[in-house]
Formats: structure tokens, C-alpha cells, sequence
């Protein structure tokens, strides 16, 4: 793994609004790399620095071993997909793809012909170059935009919540024409994103960001299952939250979770530092299960009461209310063959594994 | 009757937009069909000869002064459509680009400003600017840099062309400003990011898309101020008089309505042809918008 981008203590100030703090940051060549965050929490910000299209007040931004200071927009090797697609409308959409291919004199009017073209198809728009750009639909200039960046061959690509216009089906779709397109041309993607399940599907490596700082940065699953922070668990999937005290610490770090016991977990699932006292437990809820009636576990057992039923088709969410626990329990259950959706009301039992803990100040 | 066309949405579209048609009816076309047929009659003295005649376009044409006026006019109104065309753009894609859009709205209304005053004292007073002993000649003479005061601003076309280009100046103005404002702000990002610095950035994208404003504001330009009959008149001297001087000459001072009717039929017709060509431009331009 070579890197690609290399940020250090990049700061940007809006007036007196300190958009972006202290961000340190090396991207790989060839990586899948994601900015997740709230809106407002910079990370357009920072892919636009990447870009050009925005200065920073302080810090360096270097891609491919260069310097970018004072590097204009137009000459930086780093093309990108714009939220709104950006498409001109004054022109066809093979006029599109090939706008920045004017000043590639080397190529004669044939060449570049052929490479719309192949761009066009790599994006599986072929033939669609004589059509006027208005007429395309959501989807089609994205595909377009894409096919107008990819042209020009940059070392980073650049993708500013490319999907967030596009309904659900077709946002999908989207993604996974995304990862195999990314492959294919082995370019680094550079992903902004709201939405936390497009940056788990889509990338090797995911920032979380908030407020102008980086959260955590860490592989999908990492993020996942060891969310380093309270802020970045919530924000990833859906996480009960357990008062917790923590009674030894050392390899193995003894604590008595609220509603649960006295347990003892593997360091590991501490992913920032803790201290002997109170601290916060957090449990995915498919990592919880209710053990209906005919079925056996071996793991833990606590006694619940159905708070809430909320149906999915192919999962039902429940709330269960435990003894010892101020907010029921959130616990998603797989809608299996001969599993009844409960009612509320009805009195359960919760399995519970003290592995999916995970232990947070 | 009545309820029938209040009952249906297009009735009641029509029963809106009657009181406007009538108006319109009795003050445009009724006067513009009163032109077209006097051009088609002839003055007998006192009297108008009623039949059929085309004889006040065959003066037209073979009467070289009324050519040379209609030349004349068109050429101070492409002049000045150009001129304040070309003045006006940067006026607007300062407005558009690089006022914040909180001031925005007072930098219109600055614009504006002009018009507080009439037409006919804002033309006085260029008068006073640029007169023998106006503001430029005592200016400049004071301060050395001419002898003698310049007679080449006053009481010809250049004066003519001076003062239409600055009165028409805000009408060129606002339809580029809204079609500059129209653009979407990222097209100009994508074409930098796709390798184009600013200057190419304004021809490739800004300019073309704000086509629609530019040909709107030459005609807004272009088609009054070939009728313009004021400024030539007060401004213009014996040199600068337009076709619009020579229809008024033949209505009141010669006496000869059917003429002067066929020489404003002759530059309505011219106008309509250059305007004609422009709407068709605006159309490509217009093309593949949303």
C-alpha cells in the first residue's frame, strides 16, 4: 500500500467557523476510502480541499508526493463527481464527457471520439453521446458525470454524496456498479456520505467525522463491532447503551453491566481508554435475540416484558423492557420459519452474550 | 352565458384576460392598422386621397434621404446595443458574481436609480455634459489637456449614441444579471476541476449559458431605440436625426401622414426582420434547457 493523499494538520476557518480541525490523514493508492458524517461535520469540506476547489488556512494537502499548495483546481490530478452532477447543460452529453479533453492536443478528433465512447460504455451508456443533456434521468447523469471524470484518468476520484438524489432501488444498484467500477479502473475513490450503510457497503476504509474533526477511522467491520467513541457508535447502526461499572481493568477488564450482571470481557472490546468506575456498555441489537418458545441456548439468559413490536417483513425489531435498565432494550430477530411475532405485553427471555459488549467511557 | 364561462377554467382564463385584450385591441392594433392603411393612401393638400396606392413606398425608395435615415438609424441602434451590450456584462457578472447575496438586492436598486429622473431631463442633462461649455469641455480645458473645447460630443450621433447607451443601460443590465444568476454555481467548479482555468471556465460555461440574457437584452436595446425620437432631437444636431425625426417632419411639419405612415411601416418592418433573427438565435441558444 503506497499513499496516495497524505493530509497534515489541515485546518480551514470560515470567518470565525472552524470548519476543519487539526485533520491528519493518509489515503492508499487504489483504496475505497470514505468520509461518513452528519451534515455540517466538514466532510465535503475536506474532499473539496483535496480538490482545489476550496484553500486551506492551514496544513499541507499532498497527493502523490506533490505539494498542492497553491495548486489550482484545474491542475490537480483529482477529478470529481459533484452532488448535483454538475452537468452542462448547453451541451450533449458526449460534449460533456469529452470537456476536458480539449486541451489534449495529442489526441486527435478520432481518438477522442473513441474515448467518449468507451467511457460512455464503461458506465453502460453507450450510444446515449448525441442526446441533450437535460433529457437524461437522475441516474443517467450521474453516470454521465462519472463517465466525464473516469475520461481524464485522474489519480483520485472524487464522489460528493453522489447517491444521496437517487431513490432507494436505484441508489442500490448504484453502489455496487460503484465497488465493480472502482475495481475495474483501479483509480482511488474518495466517498462523501450521510448515510452510514453506503459507507460500510462501499468502502475498504471508512473516516467518521464530526464537527470538523475525525472521529475514528478504521475498516467497515472495526467500525462496526469497535466503534471507538459513544458519538461514532450512535451514528453507526443502531446501539443499546447500558450504564456499566467497570470494577477491575487488565487483560481481562471486570465489569457489572446494569441489567445484565457482573461479567468479564476481553480488553479488546475497550477501544478507548477506560478507568475503574462508571462507563457505558453498548449491544447491538442483533446481537441480542429472544428466545422463543422450543428453542435452547447455551448463552445468557435475563428475563424481559415486550415494550414495543415494530415489524420489518423479513425482521422484527422489539423492545423489551429488563429489570434494572432505564430504556428497553432494542433486539432484532430474524423473521425464521416457525418464529411468532410476539405481542407486547408478553413475557420473554433475552440471550445475551457478553462477547458482543462493547465498553465505552 | 355568463355562468358557462365562469364555470370552465379556460372561460374563466378568457374572462381574465378580456379587459387587457380590449385595451390592447383599441390601443395598438386599431392605431397600428390605422398606419398600415394610410401608408397605402396619398395626401391631396388638405385632403386625404382615399385609393389604393403604392406610390408613398416607390418615394421611399427612390428618395436616397430616406434610405440614408433608415441606414442611419440602424446603425446608431446596433451601435448603441452594442456599446451597452458589451457594458453591461461586466456590470451584471459583478452584481452576480462577486457581491454577497445580501447586498445584492441594493446593488439593483443602485441600478435602478436612473430612472428616478425623466427620460427628457436625464437627456437635458447630458446635454449639460457634454455641451460647448459643458462639464468634459470646461473639465478638460481647465486642466490642460485640450486648447480648444471637443465639438465631436455634441449635436451629432455621437451624442445620440452617448446618451441611448447610458439611458438603456439598466434594461441590458437586469436580463444578464438574471441569467447569470440562473447558473448553477457548480458548472463553473466542474470545469475547473475537469482542467479549464477561470478564463476558459467563462468562455466554455458562463458565457454560453448566459446566451438568453445577452440576445434579450440586445433586443430590449435594439427595438426602442430605433424609434427613438427625443434624444436625436435634442442631442443629435442637423447630422444625427433618425428615421423617427423624418416620421414626425412628415406628419406635422409636411403635412404628409401617409408618408411619414409608410416610412414607420418601412422601419417597423426592419425592425421585426433584425429582431426576427435574434429570437431565432435566442431559440438555439434556449435549446436543451431546462
Amino acid at each position: 500500500m503506497t499513499a496516495l493523499i497524505t493530509l497534515k494538520g489541515v485546518n480551514k476557518y470560515y470567518g470565525d467557523y472552524h470548519a476543519l480541525r487539526d485533520i491528519d490523514l493518509t489515503i492508499n493508492a487504489g483504496e475505497f476510502f470514505s468520509l461518513l458524517g452528519p451534515s455540517g461535520c466538514g466532510k465535503t469540506t475536506l474532499l473539496r480541499t483535496i480538490a482545489g476547489l476550496e484553500d486551506v488556512s492551514g496544513g499541507v494537502v499532498m497527493i502523490g508526493g506533490k505539494d498542492m499548495a497553491g495548486v489550482s483546481a484545474n491542475l490537480r490530478p483529482t477529478n470529481m463527481v459533484f452532488q448535483s452532477y454538475a452537468i452542462f447543460p448547453h451541451l450533449s452529453v458526449a460534449e460533456n464527457v469529452a470537456f476536458g479533453l480539449r486541451r489534449r492536443s495529442d489526441l486527435s478528433k478520432d481518438d477522442k471520439a473513441r474515448m467518449v465512447e468507451d467511457a460512455l460504455s464503461m458506465v453502460g451508456l453507450s450510444g446515449y453521446g448525441k442526446r441533450a443533456s437535460h433529457a437524461l434521468s437522475g441516474g443517467q447523469r450521474q453516470r454521465v458525470a462519472l463517465a466525464r471524470a473516469l475520461i481524464l484518468k485522474p489519480k483520485v476520484l472524487l464522489l460528493d454524496e453522489p447517491l444521496s438524489a437517487l431513490d432507494k432501488k436505484m441508489r442500490e444498484q448504484m453502489q455496487v456498479e460503484l465497488i465493480r467500477l472502482q475495481r475495474h479502473v483501479g483509480i482511488t475513490f474518495i466517498l462523501v456520505t450521510h448515510d452510514q450503510e453506503e459507507a460500510l457497503v462501499m468502502s475498504d476504509r471508512i473516516a467518521v467525522m464530526f464537527e470538523g474533526e475525525i472521529g475514528q477511522l478504521a475498516d467497515p467491520e472495526t467500525l462496526y463491532r469497535r466503534p471507538n467513541s459513544r458519538r461514532v457508535a450512535e451514528f453507526i447502526g443502531k446501539m443499546n447503551f447500558l450504564s456499566a461499572d467497570v470494577l477491575a481493568l487488565g487483560d481481562m477488564i471486570e465489569v457489572d453491566v446494569a441489567g445484565l450482571g457482573r461479567v468479564s470481557v476481553q480488553a479488546e472490546q475497550a477501544p478507548m481508554a477506560l478507568h475503574k468506575g462508571a462507563a457505558v456498555a453498548g449491544v447491538r441489537p442483533e446481537t441480542l435475540a429472544i428466545l422463543f418458545d422450543g428453542e435452547t441456548t447455551d448463552r445468557k439468559l435475563v428475563d424481559g416484558v415486550v415494550d414495543e413490536v415494530v415489524y420489518y417483513g423479513d425482521m422484527t425489531y422489539y423492545d423489551v423492557r429488563v429489570a434494572g435498565i432505564d430504556q428497553p432494550l432494542n433486539i432484532a430477530m430474524k423473521n425464521l420459519i416457525g418464529r411468532p411475532v410476539l405481542e407486547v405485553g408478553v413475557a420473554t427471555k433475552v440471550v445475551w452474550d457478553e462477547r458482543s459488549l462493547v465498553l465505552l467511557a | 352565458m355568463f355562468k358557462k364561462l365562469t364555470s370552465s377554467e379556460g372561460g374563466r382564463g378568457l374572462l381574465l384576460i378580456s379587459p387587457p385584450f380590449f385595451y390592447a385591441l383599441l390601443l395598438m392594433a386599431f392605431p397600428l392598422g390605422a398606419i398600415i392603411l394610410f401608408s397605402f393612401w396619398t395626401q391631396n393638400f388638405m385632403d386625404v386621397d382615399t385609393t389604393f396606392t403604392l406610390n408613398n413606398y416607390r418615394t421611399i425608395i427612390e428618395q436616397p434621404i430616406y434610405g440614408a435615415l433608415l441606414q442611419r438609424s440602424l446603425f446608431v441602434s446596433g451601435t448603441v446595443t452594442l456599446v451597452t451590450v458589451v457594458l453591461a456584462f461586466p456590470i451584471a457578472y459583478f452584481v452576480s458574481f462577486h457581491v454577497r447575496s445580501d447586498r445584492k438586492a441594493l446593488w439593483l436598486f443602485l441600478i435602478t436609480i436612473p430612472f428616478w429622473t425623466s427620460y427628457l431631463i436625464r437627456v437635458f442633462l447630458w446635454k449639460v455634459i457634454l455641451g460647448y461649455n459643458g462639464v468634459i469641455n470646461t473639465g478638460l480645458l481647465n486642466i490642460g489637456l485640450i486648447d480648444e473645447p471637443l465639438t465631436f460630443i455634441l449635436y451629432n450621433v455621437n451624442a445620440v449614441i452617448i446618451t441611448l447607451a447610458h439611458a438603456f443601460a439598466p434594461f441590458a443590465i437586469l436580463p444578464i444579471f438574471v441569467a447569470l444568476e440562473k447558473i448553477d454555481r457548480s458548472l463553473l467548479e466542474a470545469s475547473q476541476d475537469l482542467g479549464e482555468n477561470k478564463v476558459m471556465t467563462f468562455f466554455r460555461v458562463t458565457l454560453p449559458l448566459a446566451m438568453p440574457g445577452v440576445v434579450a437584452a440586445v433586443l430590449i436595446v435594439f427595438i426602442p431605440t430605433i424609434g427613438d425620437y427625443v434624444t436625436p432631437e435634442l442631442m443629435g444636431g442637423a447630422g444625427g436625426k433618425l428615421i423617427a425625426n423624418m416620421i414626425q417632419t412628415q406628419f406635422l411639419a409636411l403635412n404628409n401622414a401617409p408618408l411619414g405612415a409608410a416610412l414607420a411601416v418601412v422601419a417597423m418592418l426592419s425592425v421585426t426582420a433584425i429582431s426576427l433573427v435574434f429570437v431565432l438565435l435566442n431559440r438555439r441558444w434556449l435549446r436543451g434547457r431546462s
